[in-house]
């Protein structure tokens, strides 16, 4: 992976930032450093969301793929060239959607199964319903998105649910403050 | 009526609908024109007649003559008032029903064109029957009768999530835009003043200036009118619609501002100063007043489980409290309405009844419709009435400056908004914007309050107001639907919402919210959690009744749907002996909030006999559980209350119809076992809207009563001993949506197939191999018997074990 071009001001407060989590100096991260941040232990999802800074089978995330997947959240750019060569960049809608879905899809197996939008549901609505409740709803999901019939939502159709409505809802997928930092990062290419 | 008993008569005068429409409408506007000269014109007569009569009496008893006694008499005085505007009402209705038979003419002009037409139709026959035109539209009847049902069924109907999120935008277009269009018009008007070919005009700058500010308001009924009509994407919708809301704080500002100076004819930087202030404790005070009164309301409606009939008041009276309260305050009252409205909403909902509901809902819309219709029309009479001074300089200087600052104004603030924005507004958008900025009745109704003697020109003003509301709602209004056609802007989505929807955007929230956190960002979404989990915390325990407070909001949206779809299959199927054939059954477990511990485990098949203890706690469920579910209500657009199942699809309709009576097919052939699933779906709404003639909200049907029965039998169709492990036969009607359509478990081998058309079996093999042979054998007979039986009433020996 290489780059293309960085400002340094720009990457400057994001590496405050990964400084400030790891705590121990080590220059890289770990699932633990990310407890320091006390609002994620709220957060239903928490616990998927840090998971998405690893790569599957590592334990530690170093600086360049922290801001990777951060590079994720920053505004689509509505009039991107379309070079063959190039791959997408990070902010493109189906990256995002991609990335949104991999969050889901805990087992990466390209579906969502109803047992992985069981435990969603089971995340976020928490310890308000009941079992059976959870179910109806999970099965009803997969019934309105599932569009081969294979009781799993695979990414086409996660991307079809709710025409525009998710579409646009993934444009809106962005904190503001990173166009400004990982602006220069669009050309750094995914893995 | 009349008009039904049409088509039928071929030989009668008019022959079609249409014509019998148009026929009909001028009878109307005759009656009414010849009613009101009748009433001025009796009002002489019942005074002189009184005054003979008292001074009759006076001359002494003794005197008085013999009459005969008056078998029928007439007196127009005493009913004056409550008649003539009962007829005004009648005469919008019939109006709006009019114009509904002709359907192509709708089509081509907005409703609001027609009405001001049949305003200026009422108000030139009333002004050839008699010398003066009743003043329909005085701004006090304006202003605390008319507009607040627009505002409030606005503001109740608001969708927050679009508005919130646009809320900078919206709030830079009312303020900003406003302020600017109002110094625009204003200053320029002023200078063309000054030019000397201008016949006689000397305005002084800040009349002018006042002017600019009456007139420089978007106007929420006007853009509510037209913009109904031609569905555009929300994004759009919500923008000029909001910011038509918002403005009013700005033009009372000014308007007070002005109107003050202009009479003591000079301004100070101080007095300047002190403006921006008075904006700022009008905007917020408004929306703190609403507030207030929104949160009142919220907290009685706690209390009205009891009570259920006077809940829609509540609603009704805090808001308009609201509405008065900041206007005695020189509050912006359209503020607090909304705010009212909007606060109380969520809190309201989840403690009112189910009709309650409804009737907000209905009435909220029959109010504004009504206001709106009579708002049109008034403009249509006032016109009419006057007083004019044309001045062709001057109306037509104000139009084109109207327009020109409008478009200048959005243009130039679209520049600006879109370096925050993250969906940006395109070219397309702006014009839509523009165009959209529609002037009403607010502006007619704030020139006519200007005081005669202190402003000589309010004549001119208000004939120039008229000339461009008649612009904006006749041109705009009705090329405003081609052009959007014609640019293909966006429309709204049509599509409905669905359960995945509301997952995954609650889902993206706490994903925003992480990533926020992680890089240490309080941004939008961080605030808008906190926010969230304060609401939960505190609020939502204070201001919500009982274990709703609890309810997380898409268990609430999947109970809305599933009642929804359960309407529409009971209402469908109506006539059919096979609908009312299927009761379904309730697992009242699987409703209640989670207080057992444990899941229901599919192994216990006990059938236990109700009990008394038992009666009295399923009596209980049904009371808590059937004010439950909830219809959110998405559409704030009045011509198509969106949700009556009706409305929906009819080739759904017949689907599901071809699909249940496939299903009843398949029942017979299948001669096995049932088993019970483990979760329920929409068996309790289903019921509900069976149940939903009840007079109480409690159904307990006779055979409850009785002392032993077979808790197990499928007749009963209310509920079940909510025992865990209660096996219970669901039948649910077939459907593709359906999570469950129908719970047979075939036991003698046949896998589990997804029928081609959607029916949707599910084998539990694992549930199955623990039934007992008796259980099966009584389950499916039950089921067999239940699919026969032509009716749901309770029968004397349905409870007897049907066991051979």
């Amino acid at each position: 992976m290489f780059l293309i071009s960085v400002s340094a001001a720009h990457l400057l407060r994001l590496y405050e930032r990964f400084q400030f989590l790891d705590k121990d100096n080590r220059g890289h991260l770990r699932p633990e450093d990310f407890e320091a941040v006390l609002e994620l232990s709220e957060n239903p999802i928490g616990d998927r969301i840090v998971e998405a800074f690893f790569k599957p089978g590592q334990e530690t995330v170093d600086f360049p793929s922290f801001v990777r997947v951060l590079a994720h959240f920053r505004p689509t750019e509505k009039n991107r060239n379309r070079d063959k060569g190039q791959p997408d960049p990070a902010n493109s809608r189906t990256r995002k959607l991609k990335f949104a879905f991999r969050l889901y899809d805990r087992d990466r197996d390209g579906k969502i199964s109803r047992a992985e939008l069981l435990q969603v549901l089971r995340e976020m609505l928490g310890m308000q319903v009941t079992e059976e409740q959870l179910q109806s709803i999970a099965e009803r999901a997969i019934q309105e998105a599932d569009l081969d019939k294979d009781g799993a939502i695979s990414f086409d159709e996660f991307r079809k649910v709710g025409p525009l409505e998710l579409g646009s809802a993934f444009i809106l997928l962005t904190v503001r403050h990173l166009n400004d930092e990982v602006s220069s990062l669009s050309y750094w290419r995914s893995g | 009526m009349l008009p039904r008993i049409a088509p039928f008569n071929r030989t009668g005068f008019a022959r079609t609908v249409p014509e019998l429409g148009l026929l009909l409408l001028a009878i109307l506007v005759l009656l009414e024109g010849s009613v009101l000269p009748l009433g001025a014109a009796s009002t002489p007569e019942t005074n002189t007649h009184g005054e003979a009569n008292r001074s009759g009496a006076v001359e002494g008893h003794s005197n008085h003559t013999k009459k005969a006694f008056p078998v029928l008499s007439f007196n127009y005085e005493s009913v004056k008032l409550p008649f003539e505007i009962s007829l005004w009402v009648l005469l919008a209705f019939l109006m709006k029903l009019g114009f509904h038979l002709v359907p192509r003419l709708s089509g081509i002009v907005p409703e609001s064109c027609l009405l001001i037409v049949v305003g200026l139709l009422v108000g030139g026959l009333i002004r050839l029957a008699r010398e003066e035109v009743p003043p329909v539209l005085n701004s006090k009847l304006f202003f605390y009768c008319l507009l607040p049902p627009i505002i409030l069924d606005a503001g109740y109907f608001l969708p927050i999530r679009p508005f919130m999120e646009n809320l900078g935008t919206i709030l830079m277009f009312a303020v900003v835009g406003t302020l600017w269009n109002a110094f625009f018009v204003g200053g320029l008007l002023f200078a063309i003043c000054l030019i000397p070919q201008t016949p006689v005009l000397n305005i002084g700058l800040l009349p002018c200036l006042l002017f600019g500010s009456i007139i420089s308001a978007v106007d929420p009924v006007a853009v509510l009118a037209v913009f109904e009509e031609i569905h555009i994407n929300e994004l759009l919708h919500i923008l000029v619609f909001g910011e038509s809301l918002l403005n009013d704080a700005v033009t009372v500002v000014l308007y007070h501002l002005f109107e003050e100076f202009a009479l003591v004819g000079s301004v100070t930087v101080l007095d300047g100063f002190l403006g921006i202030i008075s904006f700022l404790i009008v905007a917020l005070g408004g929306v703190l007043f609403g507030a207030i009164f929104g949160f009142l309301a919220a907290f009685t409606s706690r209390f009205t489980s009891h009570i259920r009939v006077i809940e829609p008041l509540f609603v009704f009276v805090y808001s308009y409290m609201a509405y008065l309260a900041a206007e005695m305050f020189h509050l912006s009252g359209i503020m607090a309405l909304i705010a009212c409205g909007a606060v109380m909403r969520p809190y309201v909902e989840a403690n009112i009844s189910h009709k309650s509901h409804t009737t907000i809902k209905y009435f909220l819309k029959m109010w504004s419709s009504v206001s709106e219709t009579l708002i049109f029309i008034f403009l249509g009479v006032a016109t009419v009435e006057g007083p004019h001074e044309w001045n062709w300089v001057f109306v037509t200087a104000t139009v084109i400056l109207c327009l020109v600052s409008r478009v200048i104004g959005v243009v130039g603030l679209t520049f600006v908004i879109n370096k925050f924005r993250i969906v940006k507004l395109t070219t397309k958008d702006q014009f839509i914007i523009a165009y959209g900025g529609l002037r009403g009745a607010i502006a007619f109704s704030l020139g006519f309050l200007l005081d005669e003697h202190h402003f000589k020109m309010r004549n001119i003003f208000l004939t120039a107001i008229i000339t461009v509301v008649f612009f904006t709602v006749f041109v705009q209004g009705m090329t405003i639907k081609p052009l959007v056609e014609l640019l293909a802007v966006k429309k709204k989505q049509e599509a409905k919402r669905s359960i995945n929807e509301e997952i995954h955007t609650q889902f993206l929230d706490h994903l925003l919210t992480g990533i926020e956190d992680i890089c240490g960002h309080y941004g939008h979404h961080h605030w808008k959690d906190k926010l969230n989990r304060f609401n939960k915390k505190y609020v939502k325990g204070f201001l919500i009744v009982g274990e709703r407070s609890k309810e997380p909001q898409l268990i609430a949206f999947y109970h809305k749907m599933e009642m929804k779809q359960a309407i529409q299959m009971v209402e469908s199927g109506g006539g059919s002996k096979l609908a009312s054939a299927m009761p379904s059954t309730v697992s009242m477990q699987n409703i209640q909030p989670k207080n057992q511990a444990a899941p229901l485990k599919p192994k216990e098949r006990a059938l236990p006999q109700l009990s008394k203890g038992r009666e009295e706690e399923i009596r209980k469920i049904l009371r808590t559980n059937l004010q439950r579910t909830r219809q959110r209500l998405h559409s704030y657009n009045r011509h198509t209350l969106v949700g009556d199942p009706e409305e929906e699809g009819i080739k759904d309709l017949i689907l599901k119809k071809q699909m249940r009576i496939e299903l009843d097919r398949k029942i017979k052939e299948m001669a096995n076992h049932l088993t019970v699933p483990a979760r329920t779906q929409d068996s309790p709404t289903m019921r509900r809207a069976r149940l939903a003639s009840g007079r109480n909200t409690d159904f307990i049907p006779a055979q409850q009563q009785k002392g032993n029965k077979n808790s197990s039998d499928p007749q009963s169709f209310t509920v079940k001993p909510s025992a865990d492990g209660v096996p219970v036969i669901q039948v649910d009607l077939a459907s593709p949506q359906s999570p469950d359509s129908v719970n047979l478990f075939d036991e003698t081998g046949q896998p589990a197939q997804n029928d081609d058309q959607g029916l949707m079996m599910k084998t539990k093999s694992s549930e199955s191999d623990k039934r007992s042979e008796k259980d099966d054998l009584r389950d499916q007979q039950k089921l067999m018997r239940c699919l026969s039986d032509p009716g749901p009433a309770a029968e004397e020996d349905e409870d007897e074990p049907f066991l051979p």
